[in-house]
């Protein structure tokens, strides 16, 4: 079963064409990265599959729901962790883990919280206001307030930009461990990180879908001698 | 309950803020006891009229840090994740707005103490007040809303610094606008901030000709259109704040 499915997805912002007749289709569970150059279409294409702006035209279905006319019904089911930190910065991190459980109902709010607090190790930190926190800490936590509705679809917008290469690989695990039970849209810079961590990659060049596949589909399929460089080749339209 | 959550979440990022309180509370009951030190013979610094005074002039850095909290929301990626959520436009309105009535209780309880513990006769209008005032907070709160919506965090201190000197020099509180007449009374009168003023003087001292009903109708009319303004732009800004 396809947990997304778009059809025809465009976003024309004036003149300028952000994404341009994207079909897509993810399976459950399946951890599908999004790649692309700056000004690729990624950002863009994640936020009208988190509801967050209305495509110019063409369709979203999530869960087999149209995002037209069950949009609060889609939201509660996802959650998205935005490519810059986003928390209440003057609130404690179990203050930001209560006040989102606040913003989706959560029946079992204290049983759901502890769950994040020892899945993320966050005991050290969660009196800590989240301004004070370092920039990994508040991506772990910008992570972990993510997952408090038990999403059926997690967007993850460049979840490891500007973190050093030990809390870059700490989230790399907590996103392995997503994979399998949750859908996990992931856009990022970092070719490895969609090498190691994704099922399927799709690759955007200037609002469109240029390609999808495996890393090593891709490899094989421009004859490059590894990854970034089929990446390079397919992003480019083989002009460099 | 959304809203109620949204609230708290809110009203703990404000009071959490020394430069906000100090603004809001410290500094207009630093007034109030430093004019009614000088002894100044003229009505408008009697304590019945300077303390509604005080009290519209607190509500001009509600609409300052209303105004910034907003924007640093918007700024900081915070509203991206909730407008992803299930959280709908009147969510994040009513709960902005919720937020800043415990802070103009608070405001107006210190106030009248202040001004009792100066010689202010307390009686049931100053309750009447409380909740009068609350009522015309309403349209600081969504100045606020709306220059947050507007504007980036550094603009919010400069249009919500324009607020607080319009209701320093325009509302009242220091001099009648016919102190100065021609266009000056003109342009007060065309503003909501007399009219603001007036209403909590009137409630305060028991006496409706302290307010005229044109005072009122242009204070009625700018909370609709400002409240509007503030749902309407704040809506457009979370989408048009995500693009690309």
């Amino acid at each position: 079963m396809y947990s997304i499915v778009t059809k025809n997805l465009t976003k024309k912002f004036k003149d300028k064409v952000a994404v341009n007749n994207v079909n897509l289709q993810i399976n459950e569970g399946e951890l599908f990265a999004l790649l692309g150059t700056n000004g690729a279409g990624k950002t863009t294409t994640i936020k009208m599959l988190s509801g967050l702006i209305v495509p110019t035209s063409g369709d979203i279905f999530i869960e087999n729901m149209d995002m037209k006319t069950e949009p609060y019904k889609i939201k509660a089911i996802l959650n998205v962790s935005p490519q810059e930190t986003a928390i209440a910065p003057n609130l404690s991190v179990k203050e930001n883990l209560e006040f989102m459980a606040g913003v989706y109902g959560i029946e079992e709010k204290d049983k759901k919280i502890n769950e994040l607090i020892e899945q993320f190790k966050l005991g050290e930190v969660l009196k800590k206001r989240a301004k004070t926190l370092s920039g990994g800490w508040q991506r772990k936590v910008s992570i972990a307030i993510s997952l408090i509705n038990d999403p059926k679809i997690l967007f993850l917008d460049e979840p490891t930009l500007g973190l050093d290469v030990i809390a870059r690989k700490e989230l790399w695990k907590v996103i392995e461990e997503l994979k399998g039970r949750i859908t996990v849209i992931l856009t990022t810079h970092y070719m490895e990180e969609a090498e190691s961590l994704s099922d399927r990659i799709g690759i955007m060049a200037n609002g469109n879908l240029a390609d999808i596949g495996t890393a090593k589909e891709f490899i094989e399929k421009t004859g490059a001698r590894n990854f970034e460089d089929a990446f390079i080749s397919i992003a480019t339209g083989g002009e460099l | 309950m959304r809203i109620l959550n949204f609230s708290k979440r809110n009203l703990k990022e404000l009071i959490r803020d020394p430069i906000s309180l100090i603004f809001e509370i410290v500094l207009p009951v630093f007034l109030l006891f430093i004019f009614k030190q000088f002894n100044i013979p003229a009505e408008n610094y009697r304590l019945e009229n300077f303390t509604p005074g005080i009290i519209v002039f607190g509500f001009s850095f509600i609409t300052l840090f209303t105004a910034t909290l907003i924007a640093k929301d918007r700024t900081s990626s915070f509203l991206i994740r909730l407008g992803t959520s299930p959280m709908k436009p009147a969510d994040f309105i009513l709960g902005y707005i919720l937020s800043l009535i415990p802070i103009i209780f608070f405001q107006n309880v210190v106030f009248f103490a202040v001004a009792a513990a100066l010689g202010l006769k307390l009686t049931v209008n100053a309750l009447y007040t409380v909740i009068v005032s609350i009522a015309v907070s309403v349209l600081y709160i969504s100045l606020g809303i709306l220059i947050g919506s507007l504007v980036s965090e550094k603009g919010t201190g400069g249009l919500g610094s324009i607020v607080v000197q319009l209701v320093c020099f325009t509302s009242g509180m220091y001099f009648p606008k016919d102190q100065v007449g021609g266009v000056f009374a003109y342009i007060c009168e065309c503003l909501p901030f007399e009219g603001s003023l007036n209403i909590i003087r009137a409630v305060l001292n028991n006496d409706t000709a302290l307010v005229s009903a044109k005072n009122i109708i242009v204070f009625a009319v700018y909370t609709v259109v400002v409240t509007a303004a503030a749902i309407i732009v704040f809506k457009k800004k979370m989408v048009s704040d995500n693009k690309g």
